[in-house]
C-alpha cells in the first residue's frame, strides 16, 4: 500500500448527471438556511437594492410587516443554492427560470428548505452531450409553508453520451 | 418618521406607461465582493463560482460569477426607479442568462414597462418591467421580467 495519502484517496463525488434524472421524482434539498438580519441587509446593499422595507425596520413595521422584509432576491438565491448539489452542481450551465411566485414574505430569524421536483428531461439533437432538464423548486419556511416556487431549466451533461457517427 | 419623505415622488404606479424604457444611472463592476460573497452565503455548491484554481484553463479565464448574483445586481441597479415604492415583489418570468459574466465586468441595466394591472387592493397597481443587463461592452448578459405591486401616489405620497 503506498504511504501517500493522494495514491490512497478516492473523490467523493458531487453532484447528479442526466440519467439520474426521473419525471416526477422529488429531492429534498441539504442543510436548510436561517436568514440572518446581517444576510439580507448585506444581500441589499451590495446590490443596490434600494427599496426601504429592505433596509429599514420602522417604515417597514409602518408597513404592517413584523420586520424588516428579506429580500425576496435572496429568498429566491438561498432556495437555488440549496438546489444546486442535487439539480446542477456538475450537470452544466443554467438555462432558464420562470413562473416564479412570491407566495408570503420573509423575515430575519425564518428558516428557508427546498426541495424540487423533477418536471421534464429531453435529450437535445443538437447538442449529444447534453439533455435539459427542468425542475419545479419550491421554497418552505419554518412552518412549512410555502414562500417561493419556480421552474428552473439547466442543461444537464449525459454520463453516457451517445458515440458520435461517423461523419457522412 | 413620513414614510413619503423617504422615498422617490416620481415613481408611483401613475408614473409608469407601457413602453416606456428606463436607462438608469448607476453601473456596478462584479468582483468577489458580490460573486463569491453572494454565492456563497446562499451555500450555492457550484466551484465554478469560487475555486480559480478549477476555473484558469477554462475558456472563461477564471471564476464565472453567479447567474443569480449577476441578475440580482442588474435588478437592484433597477430598483429605485422601479420598485423603491413597491409594496411587495410578486414574481419574475422569462428569466434568461445571456453571456457569461467574470470578475472585473460592469454591468448596467434598463428596465421596460411591458403591462399595467390592476391589483385586488385600491391604493396600488401591479407593473410588469422587464428588465435588461449589459455589459462594459453594451452586451447582453441578462433578460428577466418581474412583477411587482407598487403604491399609488394617490393614497400614498401624502402618508
Amino acid at each position: 500500500m503506498s504511504d501517500d495519502f493522494r495514491a490512497r484517496a478516492k473523490l467523493s463525488p458531487k453532484g447528479h448527471l442526466y440519467e439520474d434524472f426521473n419525471v416526477g421524482e422529488v429531492r429534498i434539498h441539504h442543510w436548510g438556511r436561517t436568514i440572518a438580519e446581517s444576510d439580507t441587509l448585506l444581500f441589499t446593499t451590495l446590490t443596490l437594492s434600494y427599496n426601504p422595507l429592505y433596509s429599514n425596520r420602522a417604515f417597514a413595521l409602518a408597513h404592517g410587516h413584523s420586520d424588516i422584509v428579506v429580500n425576496p432576491l435572496l429568498v429566491f438565491n438561498t432556495v437555488l443554492g440549496l438546489s444546486v448539489e442535487d439539480n446542477s452542481e456538475i450537470g452544466g450551465p443554467f438555462v432558464g427560470v420562470g413562473a416564479l411566485t412570491y407566495r408570503q414574505p420573509v423575515y430575519p430569524g425564518d428558516t428557508i428548505t427546498a426541495r424540487s421536483t423533477t418536471k421534464a428531461t429531453r435529450l437535445s439533437a443538437s447538442n449529444p452531450a447534453n439533455g435539459i432538464v427542468t425542475w419545479l423548486t419550491e421554497g418552505f419556511n419554518q412552518r412549512d409553508e410555502l414562500v417561493i416556487d419556480f421552474e428552473r431549466s439547466n442543461l444537464v451533461r449525459l454520463r453516457h453520451p451517445p458515440k458520435k457517427e461517423a461523419a457522412a | 418618521m413620513k414614510i413619503s419623505d423617504l422615498t422617490g415622488k416620481d415613481n408611483y404606479f401613475e408614473a409608469f406607461e407601457v413602453g416606456q424604457v428606463i436607462r438608469h444611472a448607476r453601473g456596478k463592476t462584479i468582483e468577489g465582493l458580490e460573486n463569491v460573497l453572494i454565492t456563497n452565503l446562499v451555500m450555492n455548491t457550484a466551484q465554478a463560482h469560487f475555486n480559480e484554481d478549477s476555473m484558469r484553463g477554462s475558456q472563461y479565464g477564471g471564476r464565472l460569477s453567479y447567474g443569480g448574483v449577476n441578475f440580482s445586481l442588474v435588478m437592484g441597479l433597477a430598483m429605485q426607479d422601479t420598485g423603491e415604492n413597491a409594496l411587495a415583489e410578486l414574481g419574475m418570468d422569462n428569466i434568461r442568462l445571456l453571456s457569461p459574466v467574470v470578475h472585473g465586468d460592469t454591468l448596467y441595466a434598463y428596465s421596460e414597462v411591458l403591462k399595467l394591472e390592476e391589483a385586488d387592493r385600491e391604493d396600488a397597481g401591479v407593473v410588469i418591467f422587464r428588465h435588461y443587463g449589459v455589459n462594459q461592452d453594451d452586451k447582453l448578459v441578462f433578460q428577466g421580467d418581474r412583477r411587482m405591486l407598487i403604491k399609488r401616489a394617490s393614497h400614498w405620497a401624502d402618508r
